[in-house]
């Protein structure tokens, strides 16, 4: 067989294809069908099964945010998924309080998905509620203002656009936000 | 078992007319491809940049760091590698089927659609018209013209297949056959699957797409480059048959599998990790027949590497593969994953694949077919040897100072009582030389673009002196 297999085009075509299909169907079609967590929004209103809160869809001012945050390729620096490591949860929590984990049915409503891959900057994906419109104003017009260090590039016509920066903003302030994870629902606006 | 190409192991009568290349389709890929990998540079060379200081350019809406990393990603990928790659692919599998090429006409629509997609991603890239997925940021319209032209592409190299005059398939055709048996639907995947879908299903069909680009389009293009490349400039034969089609059948069934090791520890189901990591280790299968096979075929020719750029480029590309393919499977074990994962530890692995590898896979092609379908000697192998030396140090300056940088990011960052923005300030020096050896690679590419150019202007420029003197 192995010898037909470079004599003969067709047969090489056959097996090439079906190689790949096994590995290609098994790894994208299926595991939607197994793991039905990855399309089931997050709702959870009892403490006692861990920490409580729903997914809700986005406004239509969050989704152009969101728009602008795929523009500028925020997503090229900053991820969204706190892992399943007890580093992450520290440095996605605040104020002496542990971050949970991201899960699947926290991201339903992501398309295009913002899971990024490279932190050149911190992740983001519990920071809804942490810093207030005038911190997000000042960092967006020059970041070195108030995080000295900081290689995030000036994004003045975002922080001087004002619905520009107004829909960014409310988008930034949904993230992490599904899980109401704050002991004392102390969310900056 | 031994096998010399171009000559079939079970040769049929030597054809009576010796097939007459006119090689139109390669000069056309390979002249803008170069171009590209000029042009391209410059951005990467504003993004490292752009690392040690932030402002440079920085109110400009079209010249920020989010809009610029996209172009340099694709414009390398698209832009140079894979048009060089198919150019490469248009010279040497007419050869290795003892015909000519299907379709000259074909071939260069081709080529110039292939253009238009490239200049077009430029001006919307610019422009922020990006889609939001990683390697599939480019507007629809744009992603059908590449279907069309990968189509195209597909008609032109399989006609030649079908109508060879050898029956036996050597190594190369498997290669560029499988990438184009399989490209198409990695790439619909990435770029047309993912909108049917959203959250961690879309991701995980995303990152099946950006794994599959390199492990499915770029690895087996580029073999198909190595595995014709070294046996012809050490004029030798390949050292095992048997060894190339285990490597092959290896890679077909393995590499599909490990998309979602982009997401270990991430909010993806844990057995998907598991799988992915079980075939990421696989891939050593794949690569090790492979390098073993090309460094046996090297035994008792290393000697040429001192005389012959394109060997130099070649023997240097099989050690980055063998690197950057022992880190891929590390890198998705859990252990090592949660230091490097997401860390500046991936770009220098990244690198090491795409441009120490494949793009040095590609350049030894050039080196080697440009002097030959323009037939006219290489204008200086003077300027090839800087230009290899220059890319040499620094990719290697490039490569290492960013896995160092990366496993001390990411060491701090698994201690959370250290504040992140230390571990930004931390990293200033390792981008400080990440820029120095990326004006390196440049020096390199420049000396690479105009030898290229040298030697295809010189060769018109003899065709005009034989005009004259008729």
């Amino acid at each position: 067989m192995l010898k037909k297999l470079d004599l003969n085009a067709s047969i090489f075509v056959v097996f090439a294809l079906i190689f790949f299909f096994i590995g290609g169907l098994l790894t994208t079609v299926v595991p939607p069908l197994v793991d039905k967590s990855w399309g089931r929004p997050f709702e959870n209103h009892d403490p006692a099964k861990g920490v409580t809160g729903k997914l809700v869809p986005y406004t239509e001012e969050q989704l152009r945010g969101r728009a602008i945050y795929v523009r500028e390729g925020c997503w090229y620096c900053h991820t969204q998924q706190t892992r399943t490591l007890l580093s992450d949860t520290k440095r996605s929590g605040w104020r002496g309080v542990d971050s949970p984990i991201s899960t699947p049915d926290e991201f339903v409503n992501d398309s295009p998905h913002m899971f990024g891959t490279k932190r050149t900057g911190p992740d983001l994906s519990r920071v809804g509620g942490k810093y207030d419109t005038q911190w997000h104003r000042t960092h967006f017009r020059n970041p070195r203002d108030l995080v000295p260090g900081s290689v995030m590039p000036p994004f003045p016509w975002i922080a001087n656009n004002e619905a520009d920066f107004t829909a960014m903003v409310s988008y930034i302030q949904t993230l992490g936000r599904a899980k109401n994870w704050r002991p004392d629902n102390d969310y900056e606006k | 078992m031994q096998v010399t190409i171009p000559k079939p192991q079970t040769p049929i009568a030597d054809p009576p007319h010796a097939p007459v290349h006119t090689d139109t389709t390669a000069k056309w890929f390979i002249l803008s491809a170069v171009s590209y990998f000029f042009i391209v540079g410059i951005i990467a060379i504003l993004i490292a940049a752009k690392f040690v200081w932030p402002e440079l350019l920085g109110t400009i809406p079209a010249f920020t760091y989010g809009r610029l990393r996209p172009l340099h990603v694709k414009g390398m990928l698209f832009g140079w590698l894979l048009a060089c790659d198919m150019g490469l692919s248009c010279y040497l599998v007419p050869r290795l089927c003892g015909v000519k090429l299907y379709s000259e006409k074909l071939g260069v629509a081709t080529a110039i659609i292939w253009n238009i997609i490239i200049l077009g991603a430029v001006f919307s890239l610019l422009a922020g018209y990006n889609q939001g997925f990683e390697y599939g940021e480019l507007a629809t319209p744009l992603d059908l013209l590449v279907v069309v032209a990968w189509v195209m592409f597909g008609i032109n190299i399989f006609g030649t297949v079908v109508t060879r005059r050898y029956p036996q398939m050597y190594v190369s055709l498997w290669y560029t056959m499988g990438t184009l048996l399989w490209t198409p639907f990695v790439f619909l995947t990435g770029n047309f699957g993912v909108m049917l879908t959203t959250g961690v299903n879309q991701a995980n069909l995303n990152w099946m797409y950006v794994h599959n680009a390199v492990g499915l389009i770029f690895t087996p293009v580029g073999l198909a480059l190595a595995y014709y490349f070294i046996p012809k400039n050490a004029n030798t034969p390949l050292h095992s048959h048997k060894l190339s089609m285990i490597g092959f059948w290896s890679l077909a069934f393995v590499y599909v599998w490990t998309g979602a090791h982009h997401m270990i520890h991430g909010p993806i189901s844990q057995w998907l990790q598991t799988i992915s990591i079980a075939f990421s280790l696989m891939l050593i299968i794949p690569v090790w027949t492979v390098v073993y096979n090309f460094f046996a075929t090297m035994k008792g020719q290393w000697h040429q590497l001192r005389d012959n750029v394109s060997l130099k480029f070649l023997m240097s590309g099989v050690v980055f593969y063998l690197l950057t393919c022992f880190q891929g499977p590390m890198q998705s074990l859990r252990s090592v994953n949660a230091i490097t994962s997401k860390t500046d530890w991936v770009p220098g692995h990244a690198h090491m694949a795409v441009f120490g590898a494949f793009s040095f896979f590609a350049i030894a092609g050039c080196y080697y077919v440009v002097p030959r379908i323009f037939g006219i000697k290489l204008h200086s192998t003077t300027v090839a040897n800087w230009s290899y030396w220059f890319m040499m140090s620094g990719g290697i300056g490039f490569f290492v100072t960013l896995w160092l940088g990366g496993f001390w990011q990411g060491w701090q960052w698994n201690n959370p009582s250290i504040p992140f923005i230390d571990t930004v300030v931390a990293l200033k020096p390792i981008w400080t030389v990440r820029f120095f050896s990326g004006t390196l690679i440049f020096s390199g590419i420049v000396l690479f673009l105009y030898n290229i150019l040298a030697t295809a202007i010189g060769a018109s420029g003899e065709a005009r002196k034989v005009e004259a003197t008729a």
